[in-house]
């Protein structure tokens, strides 16, 4: 089938199979390799990217309900020397170690940010971050990184 | 020299601006032009001969390239995946080491072990391809259950029982005789749960071979690439280690399930060579669950010896460890030589005595994982103590007070074959006591009760043997590796420098504190320093990371080649500043002669190097590069003190952990930020292992906990903050005075978790995980779920 | 796994007995069947596409009929070869009881297991599908059998 997604700005005409998943279009035909593939079961959210404002999970959103969208990976919020406020807060306050989760997480927690009427606490980051796992940091860092970007935000 | 990115600082890590902008270079997004994709076939069935394979429709199916099965690749003499650690029975028997094609043969014996590999021009047309092929299974008995493995069916030909080894350690004798004059004696009965690792990348390999060349690649997810590289070249036979090389780029994550040469890797980088095409694999997590060794798996009966007045007397353990249905690469050593060793613990245990059987059952291989037999000592050790201060009516803080090794016993010589060099036990636990507002916890438990909840606290101090490890001390036990590191610090002409280490991150930031180290020994620019490492092209032969090592002794090996930089540099200056060698000293990054003003930058000694005008070149090579091997002369011993509270609520069983402490003693510490951050995913590991994770098989080997919706992964709701402190006595004979912190959280955390739990249920035991479902049921029946 | 279980049809237990034994009717009364296919005395291949939670795939099955006591019972073994899916296996004894000359009470008892990936994802799934999938199986027949 013919989609017109358009990826961090770019509008790109594809040509992809039916069964073809928005992940496998950033990944492959793109090479957007940020976006990661952690499960195949849509537990772990390393995919989640955003689409038309919104976080989903990449890995189960078929190329086809990406058409006419508009899509947001990493790559598309912020470059080193001009980080994202997230990306800024992961960093500064070490929420990644091994990185492979760090993408989703940073687009989940951009999501929940935005989406969220007055200020998060502790409880609500926790609570949020539910559809993101990391094996590394036990979480506590991640939650303070988006506690202290939504200041910046 | 205290800077603020120098030793001792909280530097902001050089990896993260590749990792929060989607750039690291994991081994998926690598990609090869003309590649094909790799899917492995996989038994069903837990234990089945494997009759025939037919191949015909697969081979047929559109776009399949090729289809491997095992006889393919024995007959075209690939070998078997080796075990790296012989272990010796009691007896002196060597330990019994089944056959373990790369693909199954004739046999399979877990569920998810491969039996054949189908190469696709497409992911689709491989996985098409693996649905065509028609295997011929003749389904068995399957051996499940570890505790009565030794009686049940013969699982491999060549195994007798089942059983590996039966190991001990200790003294027997002497054991027994404590028992004999004991006061009191604990006993504990304790399953350790068996865990699967689940770093969040999946592994995954890109075989290459360049035909001109005669040259393999691969790019794959290990942590040690070089130790993959000496096994593909010894063992399996794919080609010498001049002729291959294996590439470890960004891993994302390891927890020791990385450290092994699988069977995917090998079969990848063999098809390359076959079909002179570059070959693609990553594991779906299925796989992942089914076919990553899993970690833990001991069924434990443990006993302590203790006088009338609560000393240690004596310690007995009888333990059966699962290895599932192979040896995995370094299976043998966890539950004996990092395990049996650290059945002291803090203690001054006078007599040990451990027994280990080893057995194989038709599960997914188990090897090591985060703390790899010392979460299992700990566990044992930290259970045994509580139960007995409780037994006793001690305080549990009290009873193991009196027992530590004190700061002026050491070196410490266990009874358990290691020599302890430093610590102090009673300085991390008060720390802890206080951050746990120990004396407030009586009055918290009353309001606890009052709210219709029960609350309890429980301990664990835990000792680690890390920094793996003195070569001759591993050999004469077994290793088939030495297990030294190497680093290498190459200065550039311009006085930027290069560090290329043996360790590998995966997430533990070498990139950052080895540049710290180098920054604050040479006075370079934090900024100008570049670590490489993960790639057997660029480091000499070295053993990568795990264990806790990387600092101990890569860092060490660091620190010995710059001290070369140091000294050659010194005699560089002295020639140019006419001066003799003893005079120069090396201080805040320059040269100076002793009692003159004359003074040369680092940077103008490197370049001199490279453009040695004016030093003699016959008794001085130019150039500015060092390497070191670094052999460790001991362990080092990590240890510390964690303080868990937890509150139940008796009506649903939910166990809510109000507040976790950890307190711990590393030696010096690089970089507190990245320190924290370890203990951190270690606690989560801990407690997911008491709370939440649990590997489940069912009577016909069946793996029931085979995805994230039936394996309870920690999530950010099922933890607290947590509160994280460090003491510091410096290790005694590595250059840096450290220890290692990357398996300490898992080490610790679980027994104090599972003391608390057990403290607020009132119950000797609740198996782990202690779930909500678990503990309900103690509750209503008194333990035992 | 382990299920059983009754119904009462409404006809001679003769005529349930040959409906038992007729592929036509099972190709229609089991969900999903394609197709069932006699391959010798007593045994039949048969394809199915069944969906167990996430795992949907076409399962070819072998199913062997033994201890054949005409009409009062059969055994019947299954065996599924999922490919990738994984397998299923299965037993179900089938007993046909007369309660009056225009009544049958058909009684089964079905014990079986699953492996592979069926077991690894959907083994919570797979028992409320089994259940489902043979509550089916008699509805279905019954209404077969009436019509």
């Amino acid at each position: 089938m013919d989609i017109k997604v358009t990826v961090n700005g770019t509008t790109h005409h594809l040509d992809v199979p039916d069964n073809t998943l928005l992940v496998d279009v950033l990944r492959e035909r793109l090479g957007l390799t940020g976006t990661h593939v952690g499960c195949d079961t849509s537990q772990c959210g390393a995919c989640v990217v955003h689409m038309d404002g919104t976080a989903v999970k990449s890995c189960t959103v078929l190329a086809g309900q990406a058409d006419g969208a508009g899509v947001t990976t990493i790559e598309g919020i912020g470059r080193p020397d001009d980080l994202h406020p997230m990306q800024a807060a992961f960093r500064e306050n070490h929420a990644l170690q091994c990185g492979f989760c760090t993408p989703g997480m940073i687009m989940s927690a951009i999501d929940m940010v935005q989406k969220s009427e007055g200020r998060l606490d502790e409880a609500a980051v926790r609570d949020g971050l539910e559809g993101n796992l990391c094996r590394c940091t036990g979480y506590h860092n991640i939650v303070k990184a988006v506690l202290s970007a939504q200041d910046s935000m | 020299m205290a800077t603020e990115t120098g030793i001792g600082a909280s530097v902001k890590r050089k990896e993260d601006a590749r990792f929060i902008t989607g750039a690291g270079r994991y081994t998926d997004d690598v990609g090869q032009h003309g590649q094909t994709y790799a899917v492995f076939a996989r038994s069903p069935y837990a234990r089945a001969r494997l009759n025939g394979l037919d191949t015909s429709a697969a081979l047929a199916t559109d776009g399949v390239v090729a289809v491997f099965t095992g006889a393919d690749l024995q007959a075209s003499e690939v070998g078997d995946l080796p075990c790296g650690w012989m272990v010796k029975s009691k007896d002196g028997s060597d330990m019994v080491q089944p056959p373990h094609p790369p693909l199954a043969v004739s046999s399979v014996n877990y569920v998810g072990e491969p039996y054949a590999v189908v190469i696709g021009e497409t992911l689709e047309a491989a996985k098409n391809g693996a649905e065509a092929l028609d295997p011929d299974f003749e389904e068995q008995d399957a051996v499940v259950d570890l505790a009565t493995a030794a009686e049940a069916d013969q699982i491999h030909e060549s195994v007798p029982n089942n059983q590996c080894y039966d190991w001990e350690l200790g003294d027997k004798a002497a054991t027994d005789a404590a028992f004999a004059q004991a006061h009191h004696v604990a006993s504990i009965d304790i399953v350790n749960n068996r865990l699967i690792p689940n770093a969040i990348e999946p592994r995954a390999a890109l075989g290459e071979y360049d035909e001109a060349s005669g040259t393999y690649t691969l790019h794959t997810t290990s942590q040690n690439p070089h130790l993959e590289r000496l096994v593909l070249a010894a063992f399996v036979n794919i080609a010498p280690e001049a002729r291959l090389r294996v590439i470890s780029p960004d891993v994302g994550g390891g927890f020791g399930s990385k450290i092994f040469v699988y069977a995917e890797e090998t079969a990848v980088i063999w098809a390359a060579g076959q079909l002179r095409r570059p070959v693609k694999w990553r594991a779906e997590r299925s796989e992942s669950f089914l076919a990553d060794a899993h970690g833990r798996d001991h069924v434990t009966h443990a006993e302590l010896a203790l006088a009338e007045d609560g000393r240690f007397l004596g310690l007995r353990v009888k333990n059966k460890a699962n290895m599932g249905a192979y040896l995995s690469t370094f299976a043998s050593s966890v539950p004996t030589y990092l395990y049996g060793t650290l059945m002291a613990g803090q203690y001054k245990t006078p007599a040990i005595y451990v027994e280990v059987q080893s057995l194989f059952t038709n599960t997914a291989p188990v090897d090591a994982y985060r703390g790899a037999g010392r979460p299992e000592a700990t566990y044992v050790v930290e259970r045994l103590v509580e139960t007995a201060a409780r037994e006793m009516g001690i305080d549990p803080a009290e009873l193991r007070r009196r027992n530590f090794i004190q700061p002026a016993d050491f070196p410490y010589e266990t009874p358990v074959a290691l020599t302890y060099d430093t610590g102090d036990y009673e300085a991390s636990l008060d720390r802890a006591l206080d951050h746990a507002d120990y004396s407030g916890f009586q009055a918290r438990r009353e309001a606890s009760e009052q709210g219709g909840k029960k609350r309890g606290i429980g301990f664990s101090c835990y000792i680690e043997a890390c920094g793996l490890a003195p070569s001759q001390v591993a050999i004469s036990l077994g290793a088939g590796v030495g297990l030294f590191e190497v680093g290498e610090v190459r200065v550039d002409v311009t006085g930027s420098v290069t560090v290329v280490t043996g360790s590998h991150s995966h997430g533990q930031s070498h990139e950052t504190t080895f540049a710290q180290i180098i920054s604050d020994k040479l006075g370079v620019p934090f900024e100008n320093v570049t670590v490489l490492h993960g790639d057997t092209g660029r480091s000499d032969y070295a053993l990568g990371t795990y264990g806790s090592r990387s600092l101990a002794v890569g860092g060490s090996a660091i620190i010995k080649a710059t001290d070369k930089i140091i000294a050659k540099g010194k005699k560089i200056a002295a020639h140019m500043l006419e001066a003799k060698e003893d005079q120069v000293e090396f201080e805040d990054g320059s040269f100076n002669v002793a009692d003159s003003n004359q003074s040369l930058t680092f940077g103008e000694v490197a370049f001199a190097a490279y453009v040695p005008a004016n030093y003699p070149l016959e008794e001085l090579e130019p150039g500015l590069s060092e390497k070191a091997f670094y052999d460790p002369p001991n362990f080092t011993y990590p240890a510390g003190a964690h303080i868990c509270e937890v509150e139940v609520d008796p009506d649903t069983g939910v166990v809510t952990i109000e507040k976790f402490v950890a307190v711990d003693d590393f030696g010096h510490v690089i970089n507190p930020m990245i320190v924290e951050g370890q203990v951190h995913g270690g606690l989560a590991q801990g407690i997911g292992q008491a709370l939440l994770e649990h590997g489940v098989y069912d009577d016909t080997g069946q793996l029931l906990s085979g995805s994230y919706m039936d394996y309870t992964m920690p999530r950010a709701d099922d933890l607290p903050s947590f509160t994280v402190d460090t003491t510091v006595t410096p290790c005694t004979h590595n250059p840096l005075g450290v220890k290692g912190c990357g398996e300490a959280g898992a080490i610790g955390s679980t027994a104090a978790v599972m003391n608390a739990v057990t403290d607020a249920l009132g119950v000797k035991d609740v198996p782990m995980p202690a779930t909500s479902e678990t503990v309900w049921r103690a509750l209503r029946n008194g333990g035992n779920g | 796994m382990e299920q059983s279980g009754e119904y009462r049809i409404a006809g001679p237990r003769m005529r349930v007995w040959e409906a038992l034994n007729d592929p036509a009717v099972l190709v229609r009364c089991i969900d999903g069947c394609r197709s069932m296919t006699p391959v010798g005395d007593d045994r039949f291949e048969a394809v199915v596409a069944a969906r167990v939670g996430p795992v949907k795939a076409t399962f070819n099955a072998a199913i062997a009929l033994c201890d054949v006591e005409p009409p009062e019972r059969y055994r019947l073994e299954v065996q599924v070869k999922g490919g990738v899916a994984g397998f299923a296996k299965g037993t179900a004894l089938v007993e046909l009881e007369e309660v009056t000359t225009e009544e049958t009470l058909l009684k089964y008892q079905i014990t079986g297991g699953i492996g592979g990936k069926l077991a690894q994802i959907g083994s919570r799934l797979v028992e409320s599908a089994a259940r489902k999938l043979t509550a089916s199986f008699f509805e279905r027949f019954a209404v077969d059998f009436a019509a």
